[in-house]
């Protein structure tokens, strides 16, 4: 264990590294997402799961459509396709896209600089987290964030969402979000500490596999992968190298490049960490 | 321990094993039973079982009754509470995994409008009296319900017996009866097993099987492995798009009713282009060659291009798989394709039946809920049970369900939620949630030979007085007279001795490793398809070009309506058209601009058995002629959450479709559709269609994949 002192020098170090490279953390991992959109069919399954998992409220219909929703994924669908042509203007000549969309737990988050009070940053895990008993409702991140996946309470919404008893199915190992919160996805930051506490407790280092998202567990075709980047061995870090993607880039140099992985929005420098795999289609 | 001495014959028999000859062991009936260990005591929670700690969650297997597909499913238990659902990686149906339906079983599950106790005549009553009654009125009485199968059927099966003799009605508006009838017909198996990831190809015509046709979660995992490289082509032929039609590298839209007339296409296609033959089926062979493309064109809009198309990609990618179930035509004319295709025995094998008969799955059809109408019509139905199915719902009007209920005598309902059924019922009882009560579930689609999956209660009752099927099958079944069953005082007593029969052992350890698993395996034999035969193939006259027709669909989510009180499922957008919490009427835009309409605004569908009116989302997922409206919301009686949208079911027509089908979801009706002037935003999740030039969706070609190994 490390003494004071020790601390204190590395707490100064780590600062002022910091300093000098901008954003620079001693990241301890690098939680990362791949979603393959060949093999999503767009069912939903991921994003109830979610509802389930984390005490996510519904908010009906009016507040639906006033974009309040506290939907922390949402599956998109597209009906173009323009990596294959224009389509016919007459009917729809292959199915839908389908774009499972949530936070991307970006390394270079247009959100986090913005808070006013710090209460959005990133952890040691590569994790965005929000400190929702820090969080004033400013929503500044919420407004910078390009890809839209930060929900905001509104309104207290408890009492409609979880009228007794079904509040006995909340999940206690998170807390329920009071108006004027900020949320958003945490890759299931409970599970990570869960899972981090169970490997404690067992007395071994956390391995690939332990930490599985809601998500990613429902998911019917297991199109979500979801690991540790700075496990060399993980699942995710081979998917990301075959994929020839690279952290830390706003554009990659692939040398193949038909290797299907992408990121949304990489040319806005935003460093985002849930790999796309490109759709499939025959032509 | 038994009170009774009970005869061994009959004992077998309401265990469903019949003759099946299980080897007996003791017979110790357990009595009461706590939910985790069956035994009479009842620890304080200040002395927990030792792998109970509390604020750690503790995973129990059990079985999702959610739809009929019966999923197995671990349930994560905490301080007493069953918290989420996730799939049992051990059961073959699902791997694992579970649809949003399954996810959402939580929310029923807690759901504050769940009947809390028995009512007479709508006034609270106590137990005792209510099931007093039901012995006293329920003789002869006709059994309504959803799909059921396992011990639960066995107790239905002993009761109608021991009452004279009811008829017992299988309603499910949602189900695979096309195929399954074209299946027994042209293999002698109604349930083979589908590998569509074997196949390189698949082509469905209005078989959803991602979304709500058989066993979408499974569907799923293979769907998955067939996208790999070399990676399977997806080909969809329907009226309006599916989830599986979603997911198609070829999507075609047909006419509604044509599909049949397609699928013969096709054959006609592989049979004159590419030499493909039907031999020894020599009045297959004549309607494949009746029916040219220009007949094709004619009927379902479907150009001879896609024709070819579809034919080539089969051809190219063999083993293929072609599944079908728009209507009894279409699902036979498919599986004569499997069988020209030589996919049988490739991407379709034999399924297996459990030796003990008595516990197989009995999949139900709107051909119930007509028969059901129409036997109660005629005043063919003194009392009636019903329970699992809310025919009131999902009866067009034509059927005057009102009516034909009103006839019965005497109507029992068994239910975890009022709705429209129950509302007419003399007696209503409250029904555990599955996830409180005991149960066997034999799975019709994808299960491991003999796999009976275990029900087994993850929490005790949410509401006090409320007792499981099960439990009331049993007092249903004793009040009948049902021999055999007296020594039971409970159904957990009774399902454990059967499945120890099942199984072959008595012994606790045996009984908890069937637990802890989720299922056990009973003795099955392997069915074997009967070799060749003509099949005589038709099709059905679709409205003429230009008609407007209203049909519907099943999505994933609202399913059949069961869902509509579940907040999670109506705010989880439908997967095509993106709405939440409403109905809306799906349109092409070409149709939608020529009645001047467009997304958002209220439109009146009118057709022989009456109007709805609901808003238009256009798209071009959807045949011109077609107006599409999903099934599953616009309740009247279902509680606060399921007040929004409008039900189609009721202006559709159960006795059109083809000619041997009544089939809603095969079924079309000539419809008139005029704007009604008003226009509300439609509430969607995605507001857009299209990208926009930012690459949110990338797609690369089959090729370029293949080319990679699929990046693996």
């Amino acid at each position: 264990m490390p003494s004071l002192l020790g601390n204190v020098f590395k707490g100064w170090a780590d600062y002022s590294k910091a300093n000098e490279d901008g954003g620079h953390h001693d990241y301890e991992h690098m939680y990362a997402m791949s979603i393959d959109l060949d093999k999503c069919t767009g069912c939903n399954a991921c994003s109830t799961a979610c509802y389930a998992e984390n005490n996510l409220a519904w908010v009906g219909e009016e507040k639906f459509g006033a974009r309040q929703a506290m939907n922390w994924m949402r599956v998109e669908r597209y009906f173009d396709e323009p990596d294959v042509g224009e389509g016919s203007p007459d009917s729809l000549e292959r199915g839908a896209s389908f774009l499972p969309m949530m936070c991307q737990h970006c390394n270079g988050a247009p959100c986090e600089p913005v808070c006013p009070v710090a209460a959005t940053y990133h952890t040691v895990d590569g994790l965005n987290a929000q400190i929702y008993n820090r969080c004033i409702g400013s929503r500044y991140c919420a407004n910078n964030c390009p890809i839209r996946v930060r929900n905001f309470n509104f309104y207290d919404n408890a009492p409609t969402a979880w009228p007794a008893p079904m509040d006995q199915g909340l999940n206690p190992d998170i807390s329920v979000r009071s108006k004027g919160v900020m949320e958003k996805c945490t890759f299931c930051v409970q599970r990570i500490r869960g899972a981090s506490d169970k490997a404690k407790r067992e007395g071994r280092e956390l391995k690939d596999g332990d930490i599985v998202t809601a998500c990613q567990q429902t998911c019917p075709t297991s199109a979500i992968q979801f690991g540790d980047l700075l496990d060399e061995t993980s699942e995710i870090s081979k998917a990301w190298k075959r994929q020839q993607v690279e952290l830390g880039k706003y554009e990659q140099n692939k040398e193949n490049p038909e290797m299907r992985g992408y990121r949304v929005y990489e040319e806005l420098n935003i460093d985002t960490k849930v790999l796309y795999l490109e759709r499939v289609r025959e032509v | 321990m038994s009170k009774t001495k009970i005869d061994r014959r009959n004992f077998l028999k309401v265990l469903g094993l019949g003759t099946a000859g299980a080897a007996m062991a003791g017979c110790d009936m357990p009595s009461y039973v706590t939910s985790e260990e069956g035994v009479e005591k009842v620890y304080s929670y200040l002395a927990p079982e030792e792998y109970v700690i509390p604020g750690i969650g503790v995973w129990y297997a059990s079985t999702c009754q959610q739809c009929p597909q019966a999923c197995g499913v671990h349930g994560r238990v905490r301080e007493g509470r069953v918290l989420k659902l996730e799939g049992n990686p051990d059961t073959a149906t699902n791997a694992g995994k579970i649809c949003q339906m399954g996810q959402s079983a939580i929310q029923a599950h807690f759901h504050p409008e769940r009947i809390q106790n028995p009512t007479i005549g709508g006034k609270d009553a106590t137990w005792d009296d209510a099931l007093a009654l039901i012995k006293e009125k329920a003789s002869n009485a006709s059994w309504v319900t959803g799909a059921v199968s396992g011990h639960q059927r066995v107790l239905m099966d002993v009761s109608r017996e021991a009452a004279g003799n009811g008829r017992h009605y299988a309603i499910e508006a949602v189900n695979t009866r096309a195929w399954e009838d074209a299946s027994a017909a042209t293999l002698g198996d109604a349930n083979p097993n589908l590998h569509i990831d074997k196949a390189r190809a698949v082509l469905t015509i209005g078989a959803d099987f991602l979304g709500t046709w058989g066993n979408p979660v499974q569907a799923m995992r293979d769907y998955g492995n067939f996208r790999n490289a070399p990676r399977g082509v997806l080909m969809a032929i329907e009226p309006a798009m599916s989830m599986t039609g979603a997911n198609a590298d070829t999507w075609v839209a047909a006419r509604p009713g044509s599909e049949a007339a397609v699928v013969l296409g096709v054959g006609h296609v592989l049979m004159s282009k590419h030499g493909v033959s039907a031999a020894g089926m020599p009045s297959a062979a004549s309607a494949f060659s009746a029916m040219n493309p220009a007949k094709v064109k004619d009927l379902s809009g479907v150009s001879e291009a896609q024709l070819n198309k579809i034919a080539d990609t089969l051809m190219a990618n063999s083993p293929s798989l072609v599944i079908a179930n728009a209507s009894h035509a279409a699902a036979h004319a498919a599986q004569v394709l499997n069988l020209m295709l030589g996919n049988v025995g490739q991407t379709i094998t034999p399924g297996a039946s459990l030796a003990a008969g008595a516990m197989a799955p009995v999949s139900g059809s709107t051909k119930d809920l007509v028969g059901f109408a129409m036997d109660a019509n005629a005043g063919k139905i003194g009392a009636a049970i019903i329970t699992g199915t809310n025919p009131t719902f999902l009866a067009p009007k034509g059927l005057d369900m009102s009516a034909a209920l009103s006839k019965i005598g005497f109507k029992v309902a068994i239910a975890d939620f009022h709705d429209e059924t129950t509302k007419s019922c003399d007696v209503v009882l409250p029904m555990s949630s599955p996830l409180e009560s005991w149960g066997t579930h034999v799975p019709a689609n994808g299960a491991a030979p003999g796999t009976v999956h275990i029900q087994q209660p993850l929490m005790e009752n949410v509401y006090a007085n409320t007792r499981g099927l099960g439990d009331i099958l049993l007092s249903v079944a004793q009040g009948a007279g049902a021999e055999g069953l007296d020594g039971f005082e409970d159904y957990y007593g009774y399902l454990r001795t059967a499945v120890s029969a099942m199984i072959g052992s008595d012994m606790e350890g045996d009984w908890n490793k069937v637990l802890q698993a989720g299922f056990a395996t009973a003795a099955s034999a392997p069915t074997a398809f009967k070799a060749g035969g003509d099949v005589a193939l038709g099709f059905s006259e679709p409205a003429s070009a230009g008609t407007l027709t209203l049909i519907t669909s099943a999505r994933q989510g609202m399913f059949d309506g069961r869902h509509a009180n579940l907040p999670w499922l109506q705010e989880a957008p439908d997967q095509i058209n993106k709405t939440v919490w409403d109905t809306c009427a799906e349109l092409h835009p070409a149709t939608a601009a020529k009645l001047g309409v467009k997304t958002g605004d209220y439109v009146s569908i009118n057709t022989a058995n009456g109007a709805i009116s609901t808003r238009v989302f256009t798209y071009k997922g959807i045949h011109p002629d077609a107006v599409n409206v999903p099934m599953g919301r616009g309740h009247t009686d279902y509680g606060t959450y399921a007040e929004n949208g409008v039900n189609p079911l009721t202006i559709m027509d159960a006795t059109s479709g083809d000619r041997s089908s009544t089939e809603l979801l095969s079924s079309s009706i000539a419809a008139t559709v005029t704007p009604t002037g008003e226009n509300r935003y439609l509430v969607r999740s995605m507001d857009l269609a299209e990208q926009h030039g930012r690459k949110l969706v990338a797609t690369i070609t089959a090729d370029q994949f293949d080319r990679n190994q699929g990046g693996a």
